[in-house]
């Protein structure tokens, strides 16, 4: 199935690794890690800093935790994103997983990352 | 993302971690401002994105935008100053080269290294762009400052695009330009890429673009200049097609040139300069040319030069009027040549008895006999020049002009007015129709000579005065049916429908009447041939065969001379006369011997011959039956005895005598028939032949004697028409000023021929004299009186 989509869309279907300051590691798809503006331009090739040369974006302020509410919206977004308009997209389920006690910090997080 | 938020019973929100008191502005900004300066020197890599974007977003996060925002526009100046000092001043054009390969050379030094701290800059922006991309989401936009992009931009029109560097790099590009048109080779991606930077950069926010308002005026003015004097050396140096198909190159190469290295939006003004320069400036000159313009090309066939020259010059509003103008030039001077060698030739010998109604170009009176033929021929010659002057032009037209329209009625302008010009051109039409009625046929099929008709027709439509045609081809016709010379009937019905398609019915009516009339002339004969063998009618000593014309269709210009006919031909005629109108009460018959013809058996000395002369020559001829064969005649007992006029009785006697075959001996000898003559019957003739043609010595052209007498009718024939065409006009509306009624009696007889103001006018004071109008008090006036 990947490698399918290797194929297909090659430019940006390769994996990167998000790590958070806690030491937890994610590997994503790049379209995936592109919703967020500020991983974007730090992995983007053209630019080629460092994150972009070793395909790993260091989110040192965050904790796992965070990061990983992060992408799980992340990968909702570019899921929903590509479904025609008829298709109802599950909003209020999502807003269901967030806990109440990250919101704060996970706002903080999201504006920082440009999300 | 809804703002829906479930609050679910106590729930902590715990405040995120606290920045606190360890940030600072300076430390921050020293940290940032080293590490742009990194990536300025291309070492972003070693630079973690994170990092940076994290110190943008803090100093934003703690107020300290501005400082930021200041900071970085300084650190992009001051790269840009080095950049330049570093990278483009050495290559500054030194300006003390004069030869062209090394200014161009320098020019491309200058362009690539423009070009190259662009693309520097361009990468620095976007990577600052990226570090600084809170403070774009952020801070500028309350600050109301233009983001990090459009700053780098302004700032490299600050610092690298201004006076007198800007300047160096438009003369650097057009100096490539140049060198380029004068047909070197130069590096165009270097070029393009400073085009680009150009293209890129406004001069102000939403403002028209650097290229627009400095570098195209510039551009411009330059190709303009270049080629102005392009077009000078040009017409110097080359000839006509050379020089049109130098602009055709010129302009592509300009229109390739516009969209592979500057804009789009340059090829319309450069074309049209090239369009003024070359083109409109010169287009007089170019197709008047001399030994290579348009008469010239034309002359030669030169279709695609034709083509490409009527190309360039559709693309310019004047240049069709100059085609057109040309065009018409041409075609009047070598139609001035064909009138002119149709009539030098023949009017070598001018008779002073000119007709009055001549135009002065010499219309004398053709040497009646000898130059007949000769004279049929200019005619015939004539004719096939103008046609064969029609397909040249038809054939440019079509393959060079695209069939274009508007030229199209140009040219049959042109080709109307010269054929209009030679004064018997209907005539000289009608005997090449006539012509190739005759005998034409017979070398060529059905369908040559139907090409060659319809072309006829086509030069036919040229004519202004189509009355005159008319009578000429009525009298031709006329010759054509009655003695039987006409080869196919087809072609003649086929030649009246081309006519009628042109001229409507009413030009026809006369012609088909008779056509008609020979039709029915065949039945009646066949018929009074059955009433002769009925018993109880005398046979008739003769075999006759009669054509009932009827009087208005025929043309009767022919001579009416009287005759005295043999007893035995009389009685024939009276018998047919009372067959004819015991059939048809009321009409009147009335003979007209000059246009008939008879077969008789001769015997001579060695053996008999069958004669074919005309009845006049008949008459002659019966003369002699009872005269011993060495006694002669005078011409004045001839004369007295047959009551032939003398210029027909001439004619037939010099056909018996002079031509040919000489039936009757002259004396004294000689070509001309005088009334000092005397004839006598030879005897000794001897011919192959059995049968014999004794054609009359007739001029197929008119002499100037025919020709007034066949204009005076003309003239006649125009005031009845103009006479009922005003009474038409009246009827219809009862009351009209003068010029109303002139502008509306004009274009009803345009069709026929061109009818005069001053004519119309004595034509309406001829209606009033006979009461079918009156004048109106106001003098302007008439009523049309029933």
């Amino acid at each position: 199935m990947a490698d399918v989509e290797m194929r297909t869309e090659s430019k940006d279907d390769d994996w990167v690794r998000i790590e958070s300051n806690d030491g937890f590691s994610f590997l994503v798809r790049r379209r995936v890690a592109n919703i967020s503006g500020t991983i974007k331009n730090s992995l983007d090739t053209e630019s080629g800093f460092s994150e972009a040369e070793s395909k790993t974006y260091v989110a040192r302020e965050y904790r796992g935790l965070i990061i990983q509410k992060l992408l799980e919206y992340m990968c909702f977004k570019a899921h929903y994103d590509k479904v025609g308009p008829k298709e109802e997209v599950p909003v209020n389920e999502f807003l269901e997983r967030i806990p109440a006690e990250i919101v704060l910090e996970l706002l903080l997080a999201a504006d920082y990352q440009e999300m | 993302m809804t703002t829906t938020r479930r609050l679910g019973g106590r729930v902590r929100i715990v405040a995120p971690r606290r920045h606190g008191p360890e940030f600072s502005a300076q430390q921050t900004w020293s940290e940032l401002s080293k590490n742009i300066k990194e990536i300025q020197n291309h070492n972003a890599c070693n630079l973690s994105f994170e990092e940076n974007h994290r110190f943008a977003y803090n100093m934003v996060l703690y107020r300290q935008g501005e400082m930021l925002y200041k900071g970085v526009k300084s650190l992009i100046s001051e790269n840009l100053e080095y950049l330049l000092r570093e990278q483009v001043a050495p290559v500054f054009p030194s300006g003390a080269s004069q030869e062209s390969l090394q200014k161009s050379n320098e020019a491309e030094m200058l362009l690539k290294a423009l070009k190259s701290i662009w693309d520097d800059h361009l990468g620095n922006m976007s990577k600052l762009g990226q570090i600084l991309k809170y403070m774009d989401r952020v801070y500028t936009k309350a600050a109301e400052v233009p983001e990090t992009w459009e700053t780098g931009l302004t700032l490299f029109l600050e610092h690298i695009f201004r006076p007198p560097i800007k300047e160096h790099v438009i003369t650097a590009i057009l100096t490539q330009i140049e060198f380029e048109r004068e047909g070197y080779t130069i590096n165009r991606s270097a070029v393009k890429g400073c085009v680009d930077v150009f293209l890129t950069l406004q001069t102000s926010a939403g403002g028209p673009t650097v290229y627009k308002e400095d570098l195209e005026p510039a551009l411009l003015k330059k190709s303009r200049s270049f080629y102005e004097a392009e077009g000078k050396r040009l017409l110097i140096s080359c000839d006509a097609p050379e020089y049109l198909r130098r602009v055709e190159n010129a302009l592509q190469a300009e229109e390739s040139r516009a969209h592979h290295y500057l804009s789009s939006q340059t090829a319309l003004p450069l074309r049209q300069i090239l369009q003024d320069c070359l083109l409109t400036a010169h287009l007089g000159n170019v197709i008047s040319m001399e030994n290579s313009g348009l008469d010239v090309m034309i002359d030669t066939d030169k279709i695609e030069d034709v083509a490409r020259l009527f190309r360039l010059y559709s693309m310019v509003p004047t240049g069709m009027t100059c085609l057109k103008r040309a065009l018409k030039d041409s075609i009047s001077r070598r139609g001035r040549d064909i009138n002119q060698s149709s009539l030098s030739v023949d009017w070598d010998e001018q008779d002073d008895a000119q007709g009055d109604n001549s135009n002065g170009k010499g219309k004398g009176k053709s040497k009646p006999a000898a130059s007949g033929v000769q004279t049929l021929g200019l005619a015939l010659k004539w004719v096939q020049d103008v046609l064969d002057l029609k397909d040249k032009f038809d054939i440019v037209w079509k393959s060079a002009f695209g069939s274009d329209r508007d030229l199209e009625s140009a040219l049959n302008e042109a080709f109307g007015s010269f054929v209009n010009v030679n004064s018997r051109c209907s005539e000289f039409i009608s005997l090449f129709i006539d012509d190739h009625l005759r005998r034409g046929l017979k070398g060529k099929t059905d369908t040559e000579v139907d090409l060659v008709l319809d072309k006829t027709i086509t030069v036919f439509r040229f004519l202004g005065e189509k009355d005159v045609f008319e009578r000429y081809y009525k009298g031709h016709l006329a010759k054509r049916l009655l003695l039987k010379r006409s080869v196919s009937d087809d072609a003649e019905r086929g030649m009246l429908a081309k006519l009628k398609v042109e001229c409507g019915y009413q030009f026809t009516q006369k012609l088909e009447g008779m056509f008609n009339d020979m039709k029915v002339s065949i039945d009646t004969m066949n018929e009074f041939r059955n009433y002769l063998q009925k018993p109880g009618i005398s046979k008739p000593c003769i075999e006759l065969s009669v054509t009932v014309m009827t009087a208005t269709f025929w043309p009767m210009t022919h001579s009416n001379s009287p005759c005295t006919i043999p007893q035995q031909m009389n009685k024939t005629c009276k018998q047919f006369e009372q067959f004819y109108l015991s059939r048809h009460s009321g009409r009147r018959l009335t003979w007209q011997y000059s246009l008939g013809n008879a077969d008789v058996r001769v015997k001579f000395k060695q053996r008999k011959h069958d004669l074919n002369v005309s009845t006049f020559a008949l008459v002659i001829l019966l003369l002699f039956e009872d005269v011993k064969d060495d006694d002669f005649l005078s011409y004045k007992e001839i004369q007295e005895l047959t009551a032939i006029d003398h210029t027909d009785l001439k004619r037939h006697l010099q056909s018996l005598a002079c031509a040919k075959f000489k039936i009757l001996k002259k004396h004294p000898p000689g070509r001309d028939v005088d009334t000092s003559d005397s004839f006598c019957f030879n005897s000794d003739f001897t011919s192959q032949l059995q049968k014999i043609k004794i054609s009359t010595v007739s001029s197929k052209v008119e002499t100037s004697s025919e020709r007034r007498e066949t204009r005076d009718r003309i003239d006649e024939e125009r005031r009845h028409q103009t006479e009922a065409c005003i009474v038409r006009v009246m009827k219809l509306r009862k009351h009209m000023t003068h010029n109303e009624l002139v502008n509306e009696v004009t274009p009803l007889l345009a069709g026929r021929f061109q009818p005069n103001p001053l004519d119309i006018k004595k034509r309406i004071e001829g209606l009033i004299e006979r009461e079918y109008l009156e004048r109106c008090e106001d003098r302007k006036s008439y009523n049309y009186l029933a």
